[in-house]
């Protein structure tokens, strides 16, 4: 029994690394047809594939698609362990819940793709708005979905000033204490970060998803 | 027959064209291009950044068709494939003039095909500054005066938009910054002026149509021998704000100048499917773009997307695509290609140099035609650019002209070797560099010392190791 289960925790973990949905979904199935517990699943199965992932993209031998399919068949797989799992079991496996666009006025999504993808392949419930991003639609969605972080991007120093907007509009809502906000892109930097009252910053797609985790955490302890 | 014409394509952009999801495009071309990379057997070689390959090149050639072919182009605002069939797309490039003038009385040139290793200079040195925090007014006049004043440079790019116009903060696609447009546009006028050189091109890149169109002014703002940017983003993808700028340039009679290339780790994938996916952004260029109407110009570069992301255009890799891309154009098109460069380093280090040397052992050895938009530090501070690195730009760009790709190839190695290990996190991406009224004197508008030195430091360096600087040898 425990040999299946371990071949099936190797299942998951391989049909993510095979970037194949079906096989993930049908992985997760297996896993509860053992009684596996589902976070097992996850943190020792799933996980272990993202990580595999993640790690093999920074050093340059994985890509931007790869990401997306794997994070994918992370999701098909964690549908179906999550009608197996009990509250608190959900609320301990969730990192967070980030809503990410790129700001008003910018056409750039590739860098968002990435730092999204990262984010999923770590455990965050990520809501995509994609680019050319109104500060309100932020707000409502990160309203709407109850989100922890409001994650934007900007690729030009002619829309960055949208970020402080964000802000001043969370502000005027009465909403700057509820969402954390984390920038990053091209020209943003840790100064302008700072001086616009972000909470966070990310130079690249490794350090966005350091930063939320420790967004995150820090938000747990107020 | 002829190439659909522009009215056509738009058609295809905002009408007709098969509706797609964004995803479902993007996953297309990874596909596609993952495929062609292998039945082309393209394989990536660190060991040459300077490939002397002519079957990779054409290999790389035919991949970046077929791709294009296959794939088509995507309109962001509408979410329409723009396709094109086999002949329609052989037509486009069969009307190619392989020319382009640009310029106007004593500072016309005539930008003319090169070929690989071909003996020539290249035919145009666009420099310029791609810096936005310059000061309004009075700075920025200086900063293109001290590019202006340099004899090698032919012309320059002028852009992103300035922080503010009026004193006021400019965000992008306001009034504020079409009235920016129009302003930096009129302080170039006044830089070539006072350089004695009025007649100097330049090309606008601001980034909605409006703020270039703002700026066309045979009198006082950008001329018809002047240029507007337009851009395809990654991958293969255009929309309505670059779509009205080539509307623009082609009504208003100006220069399109086309910025494109491949992103590495991207929708294509690799280094092998950047360097196809560029070659099929030329042909997009070709086709959407029409830069075979008139006397427009494509530039091709490579990012590359990964952590740390500190590396455009001038990393390993990054060297690879720029190499045997620019073979590929000119064996195979008469498209006219320039180089771009965006240092890690800031001005006046010698890192920027040694990025610079190695960018250019990608192009000009290979094939460009020209150098366009100069060096950049890829995050910014205030105040970075200066006319000093535009000269360097330029004597690199002639000295490359008769250089073998082998000897491009070893000296794009050595300057990796210098610099490659100074691209970290902790460094974030290299030396910061200075600025422009540290570079120069404003009052002569001179560079100092400390960095004339830095300059023939590094120059003396590259004559040892045998680069020959002939410009003013050759010099028109």
């Amino acid at each position: 029994m425990a040999d299946a289960q371990e071949e099936t925790l190797k299942k998951l973990a391989d049909a993510v690394l095979s970037f194949d949905s079906a096989a993930a979904a049908d992985a997760a199935r297996a896993a509860i047809a053992l009684n596996v517990d589902p976070v097992k699943a996850i943190e020792e199965g799933l996980a272990k594939g993202l990580r595999e992932i993640g790690d093999r993209f920074e050093r340059g031998e994985l890509y931007l698609p790869h990401l997306i399919l794997g994070a994918e068949a992370v999701e098909a797989a964690v549908k179906i362990l999550e009608g197996h799992m009990r509250k608190d079991q959900l609320e301990a496996t969730s990192r967070g819940t980030v809503v990410i666009g790129t700001v008003e006025g910018d056409m750039h999504d590739l860098g968002l793709r990435i730092v999204a993808s990262m984010l999923r392949a770590n455990g965050f419930k990520v809501y995509d708005l994609g680019y050319n991003t109104k500060s309100l639609d932020f707000i409502e969605k990160a309203k709407e979905v109850d989100a922890d972080i409001i994650a934007a991007s900007s690729l030009m120093t002619t829309t960055m000033p949208f970020m402080k907007d964000l802000i001043e509009a969370l502000e005027a809502a009465g909403l700057r204490a509820r969402f954390k906000v984390l920038v990053g892109g091209g020209p943003v930097t840790r100064e302008w970060a700072r001086s616009i009252g972000a909470d966070g910053y990310g130079r690249d797609a490794t350090e966005a998803v350091k930063v939320a985790k420790e967004l995150i955490a820090r938000g747990r302890n107020e | 027959m002829t190439a659909p014409n522009i009215w056509e394509v738009l058609d295809r952009a905002c009408n007709t064209g098969q509706i797609a999801l964004a995803k479902d495009f993007d996953m297309k071309i990874f596909n596609v291009a993952s495929r062609l990379v292998k039945e082309y057997d393209i394989k990536y070689d660190p060991e040459t950044p300077v490939p002397s390959d002519d079957s990779l090149a054409d290999d790389a050639w035919n991949a970046g068709l077929e791709l294009f072919r296959e794939v088509g182009a995507y309109c962001i605002n509408s979410g329409r494939v723009v396709k094109f069939s086999e002949s329609e797309i052989g037509d486009a490039l069969n009307e190619l003039r392989g020319e382009a003038v640009i310029g106007e009385g004593s500072e016309r040139r005539v930008v003319e095909l090169r070929s690989v290793e071909d003996k020539r200079p290249p035919s145009i040195v666009c420099g310029g500054v791609i810096e936005s925090d310059f000061p309004e007014g009075e700075l920025f006049v200086r900063l293109y005066q001290s590019i202006a004043q340099e004899p090698i440079i032919d012309g320059f790019y002028v852009g992103p938009p300035l922080h503010t116009s009026e004193g006021r903060l400019v965000r992008s696609g306001t009034p504020l910054e079409a009235h920016l447009g129009r302003s930096m546009a009129s302080w170039v006028r006044e830089a070539i002026r006072r350089a004695g050189r009025p007649g100097m091109h330049f090309v606008s890149a601001c980034t909605p149509a409006i703020a270039n169109v703002a700026a066309c002014d045979p009198n006082e703002g950008l001329r018809r021998t002047d240029g507007i940017v337009s851009t395809i983003m990654p991958e293969l993808k255009t929309d309505y704000e670059n779509l009205n700028k080539v509307v623009s340039c082609l009504d208003y009679g100006c220069i399109e100048h086309v910025y494109n290339g491949g992103m590495i780790g991207g929708w294509a994938g690799g280094p092998e499917g950047a360097l196809i996916v560029s070659i099929a952004s030329a042909i997009m260029a070709v086709t959407v773009y029409k830069i075979g109407v008139g006397a427009s110009y494509n530039a091709l570069g490579y990012l590359r997307v990964s952590s740390p992301n500190y590396s455009a255009f001038v990393t390993r890799p990054c060297l690879w695509g720029s190499a045997i891309g620019s073979q590929a154009l000119s064996r195979n098109t008469k498209i006219i290609n320039t180089a771009i460069a965006m240092t890690n380093a800031g001005p006046g280090t010698e890192m920027q140099f040694q990025e610079v040397v190695a960018a250019l052992c990608a192009a000009i050895p290979c094939g460009r035609e020209g150098l366009s938009q100069g060096v950049r530090r890829f995050k910014v501070k205030p105040l970075l650019g200066s006319g000093l690195e535009n000269r360097f730009w330029g004597e690199v760009g002639y000295a490359m002209a008769g250089v073998k790709r082998d000897f491009a190839n070893s000296l794009a190695k050595e300057m990796l070797t210098k610099y490659e290990n100074k691209i970290t996190r902790e460094s974030e991406g290299g030396p910061l560099g200075h600025t422009f009224d540290e570079i120069y004197d404003l009052n002569t508008l001179t560079p100092r010392k400390q960095f004339l030195e830095v300059y023939g430091k590094v120059k003396k360096e590259l004559e040892d190791l045998g680069l020959e600087f002939k410009y003013y040898q050759t010099a028109r």
